[in-house]
């Protein structure tokens, strides 16, 4: 059980990667543990296609933003949201991020690999190619947000006390239903296991 | 879900459960970010519980539905986005004088930090203006408790209650414990003829007038309770008061800074009237008072203005140390509580990590048009149209919808974009004034919402523009409402479709109706109307295709594969005329490569790409299934 300070998970990516639903499966988790939550979203015109970022705060408390620098966790859909928001990282942070680069239209992007150069030297981050492995394990790209919330669960040691796995698990179990379920699932254990075998 | 269930629900869905919970039984609403998940919420019970729930043509004609419900004693909300209640302003001021007779709500959505709107005025200022009361959460969870001590305030005074919320109100997630279940609503009232009440003749405003004022007086002295009003650690000798959600901030703030202790804080969720005993106390214990409030001083002028008035000389401070633009968030109020302290505001517990040094830089993302929008196919269309049927460099007048995205590059058919059908009467009078040929450039929804009068009035005063309606079935940037040319209510009743073009051809316009998916045979039909424009005719175009959002979902529920196409990359010379004539999201240069690629996964087969490639490069990869164009339909 936390208080104070809350503990903040920064959700970073683009309109139409499942950020919502990424943060609702956080929520419902902090549920279960009997935690307070709040989850800061966007709607309306800027989820089509635009830069998106949702704020989960866990612990007692209202306000719902984290400052900047004030992110525990982050995790990164997409490897150029991932960096427009390391503004809410500090030296502390753990940076977990998809290594997908998806440039807007009509314009020039760094490389993913400068990307990762430059957040490594700030922060601690782990990368997986989660879109590759959604693929792979469930046929949609769109898992690839459990995939991510089942790898940052498996490495960070905090986040896993808050919000242990078999907790998000039963919440997939109780808010999904038919083949998003099941799909679910294989995406949330396939992260875990690759996150795992990440910290052996 | 019945009472004492715990549920994560988003401010909306909270202040929907809350207006159930307190017995409404009529809801209008416009849909408007970010209000629009509470009527949402209310439609999907609507039927279960036997509750009356409307998407409405506008704002006003919600308001003036639900509000006549309230005068025959049923129960009702309406809402709104902030700059929905202008559209709605003068019943607003006329329900102030008139009063009610049961419980009636206005839900006022306002977006400070503007993320979905033309402006982010504080509808704060309207019950000072209408002499309406404002309730204010500072959360999901007290919104859900408020939006019933609302109902309870409007039902006492028999006055109309306005409920400000806010993006950060509305769109976070709470986890919500119910108090009670869902009630079976009163639906049906009588309306008690009543003509000196309801006729607002001058001779009877005036007595009206009185009557409210004398309402307004007795809730600033009455209302100074709880939930409206609490007093936090009383006794110190400096205080904050705050209103709305700076009060989630305030108490966060003072914990980081160890301060809870030092500082009485008055906790504010009626604004407007402030009610007067509790600040005058508050000013005779403290030395000095910081007022942290969103937007515009609202509660620190009427701080100020009861100090005057009862000659306490009480230190008051607010926007010295407050933001007036854009949002509050705990950072931001942490930092006027210290440089209120006089301490350094920059030193704070938090500590961002250096910029990122990249070449190039991280580029903006704004939002797009999405892969398949008929839209996009719109635009082109139009433009190509224009050159064709030599209509020399016409001005977009525009408005407000996903098209609106269209002021962007490569398209810039969007040069204005005011307000809700702000395209249509600024082409009128830009028609009269400038050379250039004008077209007006409007949604469906938004048409129905305010394009009807000024369609009107340009034939009535011959304003000689063209009229672009982009018709894609739904109100698609709020989330795919239906409105009058949908077929369907808001409960999914089916009800008569109301064409555009049969409006628009009754005022006298010569219409034309187009499917943008067939790119050729939409040019033909366009620059003929151009022609004919040029000609000295009034014309109008019906672009209709449904939003591509809808077809993928259709697709996907009928089990059908949409086309999806690709580059060949034999034939492609890498010359990007796809990318910059259609700026289309699915079509990317990978790292590294010079021929741009389509993703597959994101590709919903509308072929626009594949009519406008020079090299015919563009092929079907994948064969939709033969039932697909019907996702479409």
């Amino acid at each position: 059980m936390i208080t104070m300070p809350r503990f903040n998970i920064l959700l970073a990516g683009v309109g139409g990667q499942g950020l919502l639903t990424l943060g609702a499966l956080i929520g419902n988790a902090a549920i279960e543990k009997g935690m307070d939550v709040t989850i800061a979203e966007t709607h309306g015109l800027s989820q089509r296609g635009g830069s998106l970022v949702v704020h989960v705060r866990l612990g007692e408390g209202a306000s719902p933003l984290i400052p900047k620098g004030g992110a525990d966790v982050i995790i990164g859909l997409e490897a150029l949201e991932t960096g427009r928001y390391m503004v809410f990282a500090n030296r502390d942070t753990r940076v977990f991020m998809n290594e997908f680069l998806w440039p807007p239209p009509l314009a020039k992007a760094p490389r993913l690999n400068d990307l990762i150069k430059e957040i490594s030297k700030r922060a601690k981050l782990y990368t997986i190619n989660a879109n590759e492995l959604a693929l792979q394990e469930t046929g949609l790209v769109v898992t690839a947000n459990t995939i991510m919330l089942g790898f940052a669960i498996a490495v960070d040691e905090k986040l896993s006390e808050l919000i242990d796995i078999k907790t998000v698990d039963k919440v997939i179990e109780k808010t999904f239903r038919g083949k998003a379920k099941e799909l679910n699932k294989k995406a949330l254990w396939r992260g875990y296991r690759e996150g795992q075998a990440r910290v052996r | 879900m019945p009472k004492g269930s715990k549920v994560l629900l988003l401010g909306n869905e909270a202040i929907a459960r809350g207006a159930i919970e307190a017995g409404i039984g009529f809801a209008a609403s416009y849909p408007g970010t970010p209000s629009t998940e509470i009527v949402e919420a209310l439609s999907e019970v609507a039927k279960e519980i036997g509750l009356y729930v409307e998407w409405s043509t506008n704002e006003k004609v919600a308001f003036e539905a639900a509000y006549a419900a309230a005068l025959a004693g049923v129960k009702s909300i309406v809402t709104m986005k902030h700059v929905g209640v202008n559209v709605a302003a003068d019943i607003l001021m006329s329900s102030g004088y008139a009063g009610t007779n049961s419980g009636f709500v206005v839900v006022s959505a306002d977006d400070p930090g503007q993320h979905s709107s033309q402006n982010e005025q504080d509808n704060r200022w309207y019950g000072l203006l209408a002499h309406i009361p404002v309730v204010e959460p500072w959360s999901p969870r007290s919104a859900y408790k408020l939006v019933k001590a609302a109902f309870e305030l409007s039902e006492k005074y028999k006055h109309p209650v306005i409920f400000r919320s806010t993006t950060r109100i509305s769109h976070t997630r709470q986890p919500i414990t119910y108090e009670s279940d869902m009630v079976k609503p009163k639906v049906k009232g009588v309306f008690d003829r009543n003509i000196e009440r309801y006729v607002l003749i001058p001779a009877h405003g005036r007595k009206l007038k009185r009557i409210m004022m004398d309402k307004w007086n007795r809730i600033s002295e009455e209302e100074d309770r709880e939930p409206f009003i609490e007093v936090l650690n009383p006794g110190c000798k400096r205080a904050i008061i705050a209103s709305g959600i700076a009060f989630a901030h305030v108490m966060e703030a003072l914990d980081y800074l160890g301060k809870k202790e030092d500082f009485t804080v008055l906790r504010v969720s009626l604004p407007v009237p402030l009610p007067k005993k509790p600040v005058i106390n508050l000013g005779k214990d403290v030395k000095e008072i910081l007022v942290v409030e969103e937007l515009d001083p609202i509660v620190e002028m009427q701080v100020k203005k009861i100090f005057h008035e009862n000659g306490i000389d009480t230190l008051v401070y607010g926007k010295e140390f407050v933001p007036i633009n854009g949002e509050l968030d705990l950072e931001t109020v942490y930092k006027a509580i210290k440089a209120f302290l006089g301490e350094n505001p920059d030193e704070t517990p938090w500590n961002p990590v250096s910029p990122l040094e990249l070449e190039p830089p991280i580029p903006p993302r704004p939002p797009v048009l999405c892969p398949g929008c008929p839209h996009r196919s719109t635009f082109y269309i139009i433009k190509v149209s224009a050159n064709k049927a030599g209509l020399r460099n016409p001005i977009f007048t525009g408005d407000i919808g996903c098209y609106t995205l269209g002021f962007q590059k490569p398209f810039r058919t969007q040069e204005t974009s005011f307000e809700m059908g702000g395209s249509i009467g600024v082409a009128h009078g830009l028609s009269k004034t400038v050379e250039e040929p004008v077209i007006a450039v409007i949604g469906d929804s938004t048409f129905y919402h305010a394009g009807i009068p000024g369609s009107i009035n340009a034939i009535y005063n011959k304003g000689h523009f063209i009229i672009l309606v982009l018709d894609n079935y739904y109100t698609a940037m709020t989330g795919h409402q239906p409105h009058p040319g949908t077929g369907v209510t808001a409960v999914g009743e089916p009800t008569k479709r109301i064409p555009i073009e049969d409006i628009l051809k009754a005022i006298g316009f010569d219409t034309y109706v187009i499917n943008p998916m067939n790119v050729k045979e939409s040019i033909e039909k366009v620059v003929k109307a151009f022609k004919e424009f040029k000609e000295g005719r009034y014309v109008a175009i019906v672009s209709r295709m449904k939003c591509a959002l809808q077809a993928v979902r259709k697709a996907r529920k009928m089990g059908v594969k949409l086309p999806v196409y690709g580059i060949n990359p034999d034939k492609c010379t890498g010359c990007l005329s796809c990318i910059n004539l259609l700026a289309c999201p699915a079509i990317v240069v990978p790292e590294g490569e010079k021929k741009p690629r389509i993703l597959g996964e994101l590709c919903a087969g509308c072929g626009l790409c594949a009519s406008v490639c020079p090299f015919n490069a563009i092929e079907v990869v994948r064969k939709g299934d033969p039932e697909w164009i019907k996702a479409w339909m």
